[in-house]
């Protein structure tokens, strides 16, 4: 199941944190690679906002992954 | 996406807060009408509605601030420059001049009959107006500081 909908507790994205850490990146280079704020990255990470698909696509090129690596969640996600 | 623009977060929650204020605006307008009704004056006429607008604007101004949606990401430095700086002290002091002579030589006849204290509503609303825009930039430049604590 991709990312649930608005509202809904996403739970954390904790692909995405350690990708960017695996890319020794801070949220602030992240976020301004991307154009948004740290904190919508901080958001993001802590499952409190639901990115659009287009900037999900703009994190997962600056990280060097795909949309399934980060913010793909399967069943056994979902359910941990 | 351009600069100085909010990303989409920030523009999810600013535009969330416009709604709730408005709407709250809306309530109090109501209520103060319904008060009016059952007749129950809280403020003179056109005061109770500044005052209920001051307030569901300082709301929306802080609840902005207060969810980071003022500034975007990249804003760059609003700052003044030289020129328009002069530029507003000239036509701050212009303005001033111009007030002071038609007070002085024309006896200027208010168009009120003294009862009116619109003029006066209207200069509170000002200055409050101008402290709040000061603290909300004040807030918003802190807030725009780097943070180290953001691995």
């Amino acid at each position: 199941m991709l990312l649930k909908s608005r509202g809904d507790d996403v739970g954390k994205n904790l692909r995405l944190k350690s990708s960017r850490a695996a890319k020794d990146m801070s949220q602030k280079v992240l976020a301004e690679a991307a154009g948004v704020t740290r904190q919508t990255i901080n958001a993001i990470e802590n499952g409190d906002y639901n990115p659009s698909v287009n900037l999900c696509i703009s994190i997962c090129r600056i990280l060097g992954k795909t949309l399934d690596q980060i913010f793909w969640e399967d069943d056994d996600d979902a359910e941990k | 996406m351009r600069r100085n623009e909010l990303d989409e977060m920030q523009l999810q929650k600013r535009n969330k807060i416009g709604n709730q204020a408005f709407m709250l605006l809306f309530y109090l307008l109501m209520t103060d009408i319904g008060l009016y009704g059952f007749g129950f004056r809280w403020l003179k006429y056109p005061l109770n509605v500044y005052v209920l607008m001051m307030v569901c604007m300082t709301y929306y101004l802080i609840r902005v601030v207060w969810q980071s949606s003022f500034v975007g990401p990249q804003q760059s430095k609003k700052t003044m420059g030289k020129k328009t700086r002069y530029l507003t002290g000239a036509v701050g002091f212009v303005a001033a001049v111009t007030v002071f002579i038609f007070q002085k030589y024309f006896n200027v006849i208010p168009a009120s009959n003294g009862q009116d204290d619109g003029a006066l509503i209207l200069m509170v609303f000002s200055i409050v107006l101008i402290i709040i825009a000061a603290g909300v930039s004040f807030i918003a430049k802190r807030q725009n500081k780097d943070d180290n604590n953001s691995m």
